[in-house]
């Protein structure tokens, strides 16, 4: 039950920047904490998503529809509580470091089992890790700082040489390099334990789904116990049509960037959907600089506030300021545009996602930007699994990479970003540096890996969570995530 | 709601209450103050009596009973009339003693206490130029009593004027979410017993932990919202029944020293006991609510009444017309007689800190209800469901949530009382429970 030593717990940290204290300390708590009231059971609650979830794999999901899907599937080896703190999910307890740092010890709670009645073991925890090293997860950060994960990675390995079943219910799990705060992946999705047929422990499991609808039912193995909801039905709308159910009295939420009018009650996430703007100098050669120093110049607080419908803060560094427990540092003024070794002269590539809300937007008031500096860019917005190929292949000069970062230990956040935008070895080098810091100086070391990774940092946005009268059992965590498990609809009369 | 004044009105003003028909407590009580006073020294017989008491009721029956304990003691008494100097009055009519005594209920006892003056009131020969100058120092003499109902009614204070029907005060703060209450006798006297979900306490009316037990969660089916069902009433072996939802059956506890300990087991949820009797019932299975199952006694074959399901159930308990409550997942809190019938309509919007208790000593309870809102704050209302105007009370909003209540004698007064476990977050962000004392005894009043 103790937090990892390395990250104080977050209430402790977020003393020290009052503003998103104060921010934080709101959204931590349910956003209904209903006097007089306990959870009843039954209903189905409805929730509307900028998508239709599509994936339901932990180790794939990165869009938001697709991480509340993972989150109503599946369950973590640990979660992040409601005052942010590491507190055990599927695990007995919260692990305490061993040898410095580079091991820990695993222990599954008694009587676990899969939403189709099998049982959940040590073996399926270790599996769970295996499966994340490849090179098409976008999660393998979670298992990088595992010993033998870059082997399992190249292909010379079978399995992680750093995890070990112990028993039934233990898995001893040896890191590559010291990083206390390692546990605090094991409260990310994608750390979700899944059986070998893809079946999840999470509170809820699929019904039906469709194109646009994924319908949910009551999963009765979940260790937490039974969900109140006796469903819980995910569909896509626009903005419009989101405001128009939750008044209507056809959605009880609705996860969207912007608020929706005249509900009950509309909360921010935490911004810590980071955009950065990757240079590749290869391509670019000498006008990287040139690029870099452009890109530089951009007021990053006017960018969030203009082009992200969502709630933002301009980046400092490549990490989202939530993971530091600090108040949104304002970045550094803009750099003149007048660059070193001056901008190339061919038109460039920027590439940006389809998938991430705002990114065109965004990509548009870069092409500007660039053009008044004398650069002429061309976007190219490529869908997710296209634009994943390109940024892993390098085919772009600059290009704006979204990641939703799912971890609150800036080491593993930092792995997570560069893993996205430069690879795996990236991943593995900033982590190692990162590991162990204190939060202070995590931020000064964040600087200076955002100028060694070549990336520019704009700004990390969040949704918001509009609620209808009558939804209860809703909180934000401070990772984001909500437990849909938890929803639960008022009934009878209120005052 | 009017019967208490007129029923203290027959009891203080009855032509009988004089001497023998005095209630039991008061005439022992009156006896054990004229043992303390002796008989007459010195052939001195003449007194004078005066009683002071904030119960007005109390001091006619209270003088009636000292006059006639102590005229059997020896001394020729005579009532001395508020409103004058006592020991002047006494002087001027020749009196050899004044008598004066306080009286009042001791708080949270359930006792009578008496406490005398006895002043000389003769003239003493080498002090007759000072006038007023006391022959003998004056001497005091107390008694107490365990006070019976006449006596708890007739020692009842007057309210205050302009005071609240009640007033809510803490108690005691627990950590941890509390979310079943009891009040009752739990073997040695009054007592408070709460359950969070990781401790069962013992406290004395004050809130003074007198016990705890943290219960075995080994053979736990996880319940997301983890509630319990908590009785003090007649169990057997002991008088302290739990059941946490997601356990398969109840335990009831013994108090040893400063430990409840497990001395047998039952096969249905406590959900509430009062004079009217306990009642039972089942936890939906995974579930924290409880199916509609009432039943006297623990009965294997007893079915759900309907589909519906139920927060909680309360006992008045001092019984009577409305003996027991229960709250439906609707907010919806039937009223039921001795015999599980309707006894009232039913009333909505109960949040679910809710109980029964005779507030005003009228015989019928009234019921204690928190406020199902969505917003963080609380109000509790106390409604007399048989009134032409129900709601008698409504508190000022409360910071939290008050998930649990119950009812009892908890100031000693004679007169129910109920207590509530307001629910908030500590400073470091855990969930804390504040006991309030929700009370109309007029000593508590502001």
């Amino acid at each position: 039950m103790t937090p990892s030593p390395a990250r104080p717990p977050l209430g402790r940290r977020l003393a020290k920047g009052p503003g998103l204290a104060v921010l934080l300390a709101t959204l931590l708590l349910p956003l209904s904490a209903g006097a007089g009231l306990r959870p009843a059971y039954g209903g189905a609650v409805r929730i509307l998503l900028p998508g239709a979830p599509k994936v339901s794999d932990p180790a794939f999901a990165v869009e938001p529809a697709d991480l509340l899907l993972v989150r109503a599937l599946h369950a973590t080896p640990l979660e992040i509580d409601a005052q942010g703190r590491l507190v055990p999910g599927l695990l007995e307890e919260v692990p305490a470091a061993e040898a410095g740092g580079r091991a820990f010890r695993l222990r599954l709670r008694p009587g676990l089992r899969f939403a189709d009645g099998t049982p959940l073991g040590a073996a399926d925890l270790a599996q769970g890790l295996e499966r994340l090293i490849s090179r098409q997860s976008p999660h393998a950060w979670v298992a990088l700082p595992v010993l033998g994960a870059d082997a399992l990675l190249a292909g010379h390995a079978a399995s992680l040489a750093g995890v070990q079943v112990l028993s039934d219910r233990e898995v001893l799990v040896t890191l590559a390099f010291p990083m206390p705060e390692w546990p605090w992946a094991l409260a990310a999705p994608p750390a979700a334990v899944v059986s070998p047929g893809g079946v999840g422990a999470g509170p809820f499991v699929v019904q039906s789904r469709d194109a646009s609808t994924v319908r949910l039912a009551v999963n009765p193995y979940h260790w937490r116990g039974r969900a109140f909801a006796d469903e819980i039905v995910l569909s896509a709308a626009d903005a419009r049509a989101a405001a128009r159910a939750l008044s209507r009295g056809e959605a009880e939420l609705a996860l969207r960037p912007e608020a929706a009018a005249g509900v009950a009650a509309c909360l921010p996430t935490p911004p810590l959907l980071v955009t950065l703007a990757a240079v590749n100098p290869r391509r670019l050669g000498s006008g990287a600089d040139g690029v870099r120093a452009l890109v530089n110049g951009l007021d990053r607080t006017a960018l969030g506030r203009l082009y992200a419908r969502g709630p933002s803060a301009p980046l400092a560094t490549f990490l989202p300021p939530a993971v530091f427990g600090a108040a949104p540092a304002t970045p550094a003024p803009a750099a003149p545009a007048a660059a070193v070794g001056g901008p190339p002269s061919s038109r460039l590539v920027l590439l940006a996602s389809a998938d991430a809300p705002d990114q065109r937007a965004v990509a548009e008031r870069l092409q500007v930007k660039l053009f008044d500096g004398g650069v002429r860019a061309a976007a190219e917005v490529e869908d997710g699994p296209r634009f994943a190929a390109r940024l892993a292949a390098e085919d772009y000069d600059l290009a704006l990479v979204p990641v939703p970062v799912l971890s609150l230990a800036p080491a593993l956040a930092a792995g997570q970003v560069a893993l996205s935008t430069r690879g795996p070895a990236a991943a593995v080098r900033v982590m190692a540096e990162l590991a162990g810091l204190t939060p202070e100086a995590a931020l000064a070391r964040a600087a200076e890996l955002t100028r060694s990774l070549d990336l520019v940092p704009l700004f990390a946005t969040g949704v918001r969570a509009s609620r209808a009268a009558g939804l209860e059992g809703l909180a934000i965590h401070a990772d984001g995530g909500l437990d849909p498990g938890d929803l639960w609809r008022r009934r009878g009369e209120a005052r | 709601m009017s019967a208490l004044p007129l029923l203290l009105a027959a009891l203080a003003a009855a032509p009988g209450t004089a001497a023998g028909s005095s209630p039991p407590s008061l005439s022992a009580l009156a006896k054990d103050l004229s043992a303390a006073m002796g008989p007459p020294a010195d052939g001195r017989r003449g007194l004078a009596l005066r009683v002071e008491t904030r119960a007005r009721s109390l001091a006619a029956p209270l003088e009636a009973a000292l006059s006639d304990a102590l005229a059997r003691m020896g001394y020729s008494v005579t009532p001395t009339p508020a409103g004058e100097d006592a020991e002047a009055a006494a002087r001027r009519s020749g009196q050899d003693w004044l008598l004066r005594v306080q009286a009042g209920l001791v708080p949270g006892r359930r006792e009578l206490a008496l406490v005398g003056e006895v002043i000389p009131c003769w003239e003493s020969f080498f002090l007759q130029r000072r006038s007023g100058a006391r022959a003998q120092a004056p001497r005091l003499v107390e008694a107490r009593q365990p006070a019976d109902p006449e006596t708890l009614l007739l020692g009842r204070e007057d309210r205050p004027p302009g005071a609240p029907f009640a007033r809510i005060r803490q108690l005691a703060r627990i950590a941890g979410r509390v979310v079943a209450l009891a009040v009752g006798d739990a073997g040695d006297g009054e007592a408070i017993a709460a359950a969070t979900p990781e401790t069962v306490l013992l406290l004395s009316p004050a809130g003074a932990e007198l016990a705890r037990r943290e219960p075995d969660h080994s053979g736990w089916r996880p319940v997301r919202d983890r509630s319990a069902a908590l009785a003090i009433g007649d169990f057997g072996g002991a008088r302290l029944a739990v059941q946490f939802a997601g356990e398969l059956r109840a335990e009831v506890l013994a108090r040893r020293g400063d430990r409840l300990e497990p001395v047998a087991t039952l096969e249905a949820a406590p959900l509430c006991a009062g004079e009217g009797g306990v009642l039972f019932g089942q936890f939906a299975p995974g579930k924290s609510t409880l199916l509609d199952e009432l039943t006297p006694s623990v009965d294997p074959d007893a079915r759900p009444r309907s589909p519906r399901e139920l927060y909680g159930a309360s006992a008045a308990p001092r019984g009577g017309p409305i003996a027991f409550s229960i709250l439906d997942a609707d907010l919806r809190l039937e009223l039921l007689g001795p015999t599980l019938e309707t006894a009232a309509p039913a009333l909505p919007g109960v949040g679910v800190g809710f109980a029964l208790a005779d507030l005003d000593g009228d015989g019928t309870a009234e019921v204690v209800a928190s406020s199902p809102t969505s917003s963080g704050e609380d109000r509790i209302r106390v409604i007399a469901p048989l009134a032409e105007r129900p709601v008698i009370f409504e508190s000022a909003p409360l910071a939290g949530s008050v998930l649990a209540a119950a009812g009892g004698d908890l100031t000693g007064d004679g007169v129910d009382d109920a207590v509530l476990a307001l629910v908030s977050r500590g400073a470091d962000g855990a969930p804390v429970t504040d006991l309030l004392l929700l009370t109309s005894d007029p000593r508590e009043l502001p």
